[in-house]
């Protein structure tokens, strides 16, 4: 088992703190939107850690 | 279509940018994301003199919310004390979301074409120098070209990174930050108050700015911290008797500015460059400035027909000379009160009570050995 990010858009602030620490740029903030590109994301974890709200969870996974 | 400059970001980067380039005769263009320029509101909007001296502007009251003339800093055992500027400087509250429009406005009244709900989705790079973008406008994507770009895009900026700017910044970097506008805190109108502490704020602090009207700019900065910052705002507030109007969530970098901030026809301004002071987490002022040079550097490398990183390297010196050293002092102020537990925190208030940065005299800082010896060596760099 090993832990994988998952997003809750409904928690989301649109505010891009995420996509500042993300290594992979697998994050791009648009005006009301947070695409993620799943196969760039290497699982850092970084952006649960900035996002003021919380948006990113950790999960169990595969 | 074909510009000599496209600006990325329409807020006080782009704005200003925008503004002085078009005011040296420059075609520009400048994009914005967002369908309204300033909103939604990502800052706790505290600014000096020095933002409207720069840009050549009087401050006007349709912007101005309140002005500051000094600041309450609480210590974590409910301690505090004020500070006042050394020279009398007045600070003041912005309404950004009609300044950020106002310079906009004004920068569209010297010639800038804007874009509003569009997003620059990639660079033109020819021969490794950027010439243009790739924007996309309710579904439809279109190619504008230009001599140079300027990306004002703000923290985590996608097209400074496309240019191969390295605007990556660490977790301990960014200061996580929410902040509501609040209707019943009972606050002096002319002073922010501060709040420190590692149960209020870790890595960071609350501020509560008096708006105009009985409102509030009531917001949290943390960093690196498993519990949000939305957590800590509602722990603070739960003291309150108050009622939120409006919520704004930002990401702020604290680690002083980004390595490089031009490259073959580009230039990166304000958040995305790191163009904020990491002590205190504003940014408006410093923005300001570098993109006023900005914008200015652009018009030399037009009318030089140079666009090369060679020319545009005038841009980081110039901004380096102003505002350089004022970055590099808070982010060494910055990691100082890092290091310092609410004890030291306690013992610092205790001491700075009654007294300003310039009657603090060798006798004094003996007391406060003896007080808190622990303290002194966390100061001893910066006094």
């Amino acid at each position: 088992m090993v832990c994988i990010m998952k997003f809750d858009n409904e928690k989301c602030g649109y505010c891009g703190a995420c996509t500042s620490v993300c290594p992979n740029s697998s994050l791009e903030l648009t005006e009301n939107k947070l695409i993620i590109e799943t196969d760039k994301c290497d699982d850092c974890k970084r952006c649960s850690i900035v996002c003021p709200l919380g948006a990113f969870l950790e999960v169990e996974g595969n | 279509m074909k510009y000599d400059v496209i600006v990325v970001g329409g807020r006080i980067g782009g704005s200003v940018s925008s503004l002085f380039a078009s005011k040296n005769d420059l075609d520009v263009l400048m994009i914005e994301k967002q369908p309204e320029i300033g909103v939604p509101l990502q800052c706790a909007e505290a600014t000096s003199e020095e933002t409207f001296q720069t840009i050549g502007i009087k401050p006007s009251n349709r912007y101005i919310c309140s002005e500051i003339h000094g600041a309450e800093l609480h210590s974590p055992d409910g301690n505090h004390f004020r500070m006042y500027p050394h020279n009398d400087e007045i600070g003041y509250i912005l309404d950004r979301k009609v300044f950020d429009k106002s310079i906009a406005i004004q920068s569209a009244k010297a010639g800038t074409d804007i874009m509003v709900k569009t997003t620059v989705k990639d660079l033109i790079i020819r021969e490794g120098k950027v010439k243009g973008v790739i924007a996309k406008h309710l579904g439809r994507t279109m190619e504008i070209e230009a001599d140079l770009v300027i990306a004002a895009d703000g923290v985590g900026s996608n097209v400074a990174r496309m240019a191969g700017i390295d605007t990556l910044f660490g977790t301990k970097d960014i200061g996580s930050c929410v902040q509501y506008k609040m209707v019943g805190m009972d606050v002096d109108p002319n002073l922010m108050q501060i709040y420190f502490g590692n149960e209020i704020a870790p890595g960071g602090y609350v501020w509560i700015f008096p708006n105009e009207d009985g409102v509030t700019n009531v917001g949290v900065g943390i960093r690196n911290h498993k519990k949000t910052a939305y957590h800590y705002l509602n722990k603070f507030l739960s003291n309150f008797e108050a009622t939120p109007v409006e919520m704004n969530i930002g990401g702020v970098p604290l680690s002083g500015t980004v390595d490089k901030t031009y490259t073959d026809g580009l230039l990166v301004v304000g958040d995305a460059a790191g163009h904020v002071d990491p002590l205190t987490g504003g940014g408006i002022h410093l923005t300001v400035i570098c993109a006023k040079i900005a914008g200015e550097v652009a018009a030399e490398a037009i009318k030089g027909e140079d666009i090369s990183a060679e020319f545009l390297k005038r841009y980081e010196e110039r901004w380096n000379d102003k505002v350089g050293n004022v970055i590099k002092k808070s982010l060494k102020y910055r990691k100082v009160l890092d290091k310092l537990n609410d004890k030291e925190l306690n013992a610092l208030a205790k001491f700075m009570k009654g007294r300003d940065l310039d009657s603090i005299t060798s006798a004094s800082l003996l007391g406060l050995v003896k007080e808190s010896p622990s303290l002194v060596r966390h100061l001893k760099d910066i006094i």
